[in-house]
């Protein structure tokens, strides 16, 4: 048996960025083909996200060169505010480090690995260092070529170079070289995602330019930049105790009642009264003895009459008092326990729904444009549902689109987001699609769902959308959510209806009078034997009959009698 | 010395009347009005009389079955009509070329004639016989014409045997001079012409046997008779030449069936027309015929028990009854024109006796029975039933 301190030697602590190394599973870079579109997704979702809180219509250009067998350059380069020389090796070199992880805020991005995760990964593929080049628009533009310290969790400028910018350049371009991948054009890779990121975010310009040379334009359809999300303070509903305990320590204020006030949304002076009833409340409860009078009474403290569970205690107002004290302790001092009770008292409390306005959902207009632009149907329409919160106190917002016809080929397609990110992988066990299946689509004129040329985009917007696994490919069937989809799909599906009973009805119009217009050379020639009458001004005098008789139909004209009336 | 004769050729009623200009009049002013309509900005249509038993009644004043008044109109512009109007109207032009032409042509060949692919489509106008051959019913429910009329003909059926002198275009016959096969009445009879007619009445006979029998046994010549074979039901074409020869040549129709419930609805479509020909019983029905046999009285009277048959089926009074003759027995007692003493009792003695009883059963007797005894008896007498 081996002695503990031998066991030890080969102890070691591991950086986040070795553990990352070894994990790139958990990043998304799994499989040759969805591990190049991961690279891609960090890339252009830091370009987006950039560019928007710079408010600026974003230019993205992604080029894929391939310099042997599975091993490609890729290329991304945008417009966007560019990065400070100093920030470089904290963008590209440091897993979770960023400008939003730290923040209650909805974001495209991941917790601050997503771009440097993609320098890991090409590091470890291709062994070369990402190129970077930005200008922030100033008189030079900076190339650093930018390597992961993967012991120390740093990055590091392998080279550096400066130049002037003497047109004022501003933006980013980074050239990553990456192994063991490949490039396709399937549902997986890197042209369907340009393609759906287009269609959630009309306002940008994208272009790809593939490995043999071809390029591909998904133009701008929309000249507004959306409003960057906005931060929102976590509802008391939505935190577990570990966030209260955490937040305490980190924060500021005065005092555990400052602190609450402050630094959740919905809580004011009064609540803080009611919580320390509530949990003065709780405290007492728990010394009962009898189970059955404990269970009523956590009935009736659900119901909100905590007053007289509280009077139903000798000597409460004791209690009360104590509990009143801890509110004014300072905030860092706050035990575990303690969060403990503040939490536990949340669930009975009564709290106005969480804010909303730091929700960006896409708009029906500019979903409308995006499907439109990029997929040119016959027919869309776009629903966003008001905002909804699931698990008591987490806000989001469903939006769907439809888009029906034109160069749509047949098949049905669900185009799954979530904060306009699309998501490619997992669709089976997702909460859109199962809310898409849910619907029954011939109750809306859609006789062959399968066979219809038709394409149904969701996007689930949250500050912290449930993904079902580290991949984030698929959202959680949480049953809030699935209902808002159901409805938002239904509501479109409703609009699509309306539009194709009216497209039946014209055919069915246009196929009724070429029955009628077929027959009538054999009449004109059978009338012209019978009145001696030239035949082609009996044609002429059917066709034009014809012709009146459904100008007038379709300012609705009377309907036919039948044979026998 | 002249026997006393109870059946004798009676005044002409009607005259021949057969006029193609008629038909072809008819055609123009069809075809003239649906111009018309269309040309004014109406929607234009035919009214054709509805055809089944729910448009069909008796006539008790002039005993025949007769057509009712109700009507269906049968629009161009309308998605179920327009196909059927447009067939009308190629069935109507391409009877007006046969007619002005002088050809004929059958059901069949009309329905060839008239099929070809609709250009710029994969439909025909005509997909089937069973589209073509209605729209000619209707045409001749429309205009009051015959189809024969129209030039258009059905299968032949049906020979006659007797003392006339017949006029068929250029040839003149006598149809009692063409061997003992008689002469075969064609699809169309509205040309014919009756040159001479020496005969007294017209035996209508249902079987084709029995028919010869009597023309081997030398009884048209003996009894003055002119004999009609029918071969089972009458075509149409010997309705309607028995129609001519009652109403145009004044000859007495004496009906000769089987004793059993086919024979006696061969006799009343005979004498007052069908319900599928309804509109047609002014041309093809003679209500004033008589029926010889085979009676029920006659297995009595003459002994024939012995070669009776069974009816088939299930009597009304058995369990599950009744069935088959039966129940085409009880049918026909219904029949307006059967709702005499005479016929009652004949009807209910074939339901009480259960059998049947066929022409040929004479031959029993001996094979000169019928033409020497049974016919001239029966007839001469004057036994016979409404």
């Amino acid at each position: 048996m081996a002695e503990a301190n031998q066991l030890f030697k080969e102890f070691k602590i591991q950086s986040v960025s070795e553990f990352f190394r070894r994990n790139a599973a958990m990043l998304g870079y799994t499989g040759k083909i969805r591990s190049l579109t991961t690279v891609i997704h960090e890339a252009v979702t830091n370009s987006l996200d950039a560019c928007e809180e710079a408010g600026i219509l974003p230019y993205v250009r992604v080029e894929i060169e391939e310099l042997g067998r599975e091993h490609y350059k890729v290329i991304v380069e945008d417009n966007g505010p560019g990065i400070p020389e100093k920030y470089i090796t904290h963008v590209f070199g440091k897993m979770l480090a960023g400008t939003k992880a730290h923040r209650n805020i909805q974001s495209r991005g991941q917790q601050g690995i997503g771009i440097s995760g993609a320098v890991m990964f090409a590091q470890i593929t291709s062994g070369k260092a990402t190129r970077v080049i930005t200008s922030t628009g100033d008189d030079s533009i900076i190339e650093a070529w930018v390597k992961i310290d993967v012991d120390r969790n740093e990055g590091k400028i392998v080279k550096k170079e400066k130049h002037p910018n003497p047109k004022g350049w501003r933006g980013t371009r980074i050239e990553l070289e990456v192994k063991n991948v490949r490039y396709v054009r399937s549902k997986q890779g890197v042209y369907w995602y340009l393609k759906l990121t287009a269609i959630a975010n009309p306002h940008a310009h994208i272009e790809l330019i593939e490995p043999d040379g071809k390029l591909i334009v998904f133009p701008r359809s929309s000249e507004d930049v959306p409003e960057p999300p906005m931060e929102m303070k976590p509802h008391p509903r939505g935190v577990l105790t570990d966030d209260v305990y955490r937040m305490a320590k980190k924060t500021r204020r005065s005092s555990v009642k400052r602190f609450l006030v402050g630094e959740f949304s919905r809580i004011s002076d009064k609540k803080i009264d009611e919580l320390v009833e509530y949990i003065a409340a709780l405290r007492l409860i728990k010394t009962e003895d009898d189970k059955n009078v404990q269970e009523q009474l956590y009935e009736r403290l659900m119901k909100g009459e905590v007053k007289a569970v509280l009077r139903s205690f000798r000597g409460y107002t004791k209690v009360v008092k104590q509990v009143a004290k801890l509110m004014e302790k300072p905030p860092e001092k706050l035990s575990w326990h303690e969060a403990e009770e503040i939490v536990e008292a949340f669930r009975y409390m009564k709290f106005l729904a969480p804010p909303t306005h730091g929700l960006r959902p896409i708009g029906e207009e500019n979903i409308e444009k995006g499907l439109t632009n990029i997929l040119k149907p016959e027919f869309v329409t776009a629903v966003t549902r008001s905002p909804k919160v699931y698990s008591g106190g987490i806000p989001f917002q469903v939006e769907v689109g439809l888009a029906y016809g034109g160069e749509i080929p047949g098949g049905f397609d669900v185009l799954r987001y979530a904060n306009r990110v699309p998501l490619l992988f997992d669709a089976g066990s997702c909460v859109t699609t199962l809310a898409a299946r849910s619907v029954d689509w011939r109750r809306y004129k859609v006789d062959d769902l399968d066979r219809a040329p038709l394409v149904l985009m969701i996007n689930v917007i949250s500050v912290h959308v449930p993904y079902t696994g580290t991949g984030k490919q698929s959202i959680a069937n949480v049953e809030e959510i699935q209902n808002e989809i159901r409805l938002a799909i239904m509501d479109a599906a409703r609009r699509l209806q309306t539009y194709l009973s009216g497209k039946h009805r014209r055919l069915h119009q246009a196929k009724r009078r070429r029955t009628f217009e077929k027959y009538v050379p054999e009449i004109a020639r059978a009338l012209s034997v019978l009145t001696g009458e030239p035949e082609d001004e009996v044609k002429s005098y059917f066709l034009s009959y014809i012709e009146g008789h459904f100008a007038s139909k379709e300012s609705g004209g009377a309907e036919e009698v039948s044979e026998n009336a | 010395m002249p026997k006393s004769k109870a059946v004798r050729r009676e005044k002409p009623r009607e005259r021949f009347s057969y006029d193609p200009t008629k038909v072809l009049t008819r055609l123009e002013e069809y075809g003239k009005r649906i111009l018309e309509d269309i040309k004014s900005g109406k929607n234009p249509y035919f009214d054709i009389p509805m055809r089944g038993i729910g448009n069909v009644y008796f006539d008790e004043k002039r005993r025949v079955i007769r057509m009712g008044d109700k009507l269906s109109r049968r629009y161009f512009l309308n998605v179920a009509h327009a196909r059927k109007f447009m067939q009308t109207l190629l069935i109507m032009a391409y009877v007006k070329r046969l007619v002005s032409e002088n050809k004929h042509a059958s059901l069949r060949e009309a329905y060839y004639a008239n099929k070809h692919t609709i250009p710029g489509t994969k439909e025909n106008t005509f997909e089937d016989q069973r589209e073509s051959d209605p729209i000619i019913e209707d045409l001749e429910r429309m205009m009051g014409v015959l189809r024969e009329e129209m030039h258009l003909t059905a299968d032949r059926r049906g020979y006659i045997y007797g003392d006339i002198v017949i006029r068929d275009g250029e040839d003149e016959f006598n149809t009692s001079k063409l061997g003992m096969g008689g002469w075969a009445v064609p699809g169309t009879v509205e040309h014919l012409q009756f040159v001479e007619v020496n005969v007294d009445y017209a035996l209508v006979v249902e079987t084709a046997a029995m028919a010869d029998r009597l023309i081997e046994e030398k009884f048209p010549k003996k009894e003055k008779a002119l004999i009609i074979a029918t071969q089972g039901q009458a075509s149409r074409g010997v309705r309607r030449l028995i129609h001519r020869l009652h109403y145009e040549e004044g000859l007495p129709i004496i009906v000769f069936t089987d004793g059993d419930p086919y024979g006696w609805y061969i006799y009343s479509t005979i004498k007052q027309g069908s319900i599928n020909l309804a509109y047609l019983s002014d041309k093809l029905a003679t209500p004033e015929a008589k029926f010889v046999g085979m009676t029920m009285d006659d297995i009595e009277r003459y002994g024939l028990k012995n070669v009776t048959e069974k009816l088939k089926g299930i009597p009304p009074n058995k369990k599950g009854g009744p069935t088959a003759d039966y129940k085409r027995i009880l049918e026909e007692m219904e029949y307006p024109w059967f709702q005499n003493r005479e016929w009652q009792r004949q009807l209910k003695m074939a339901i009480k006796m259960g059998v049947r009883i066929e022409q040929q059963a004479l031959a029993n007797k001996s094979l000169e029975f019928v033409a020497k005894k049974y016919l001239p008896e029966k007839i001469n007498n004057g036994e016979l039933l409404p």
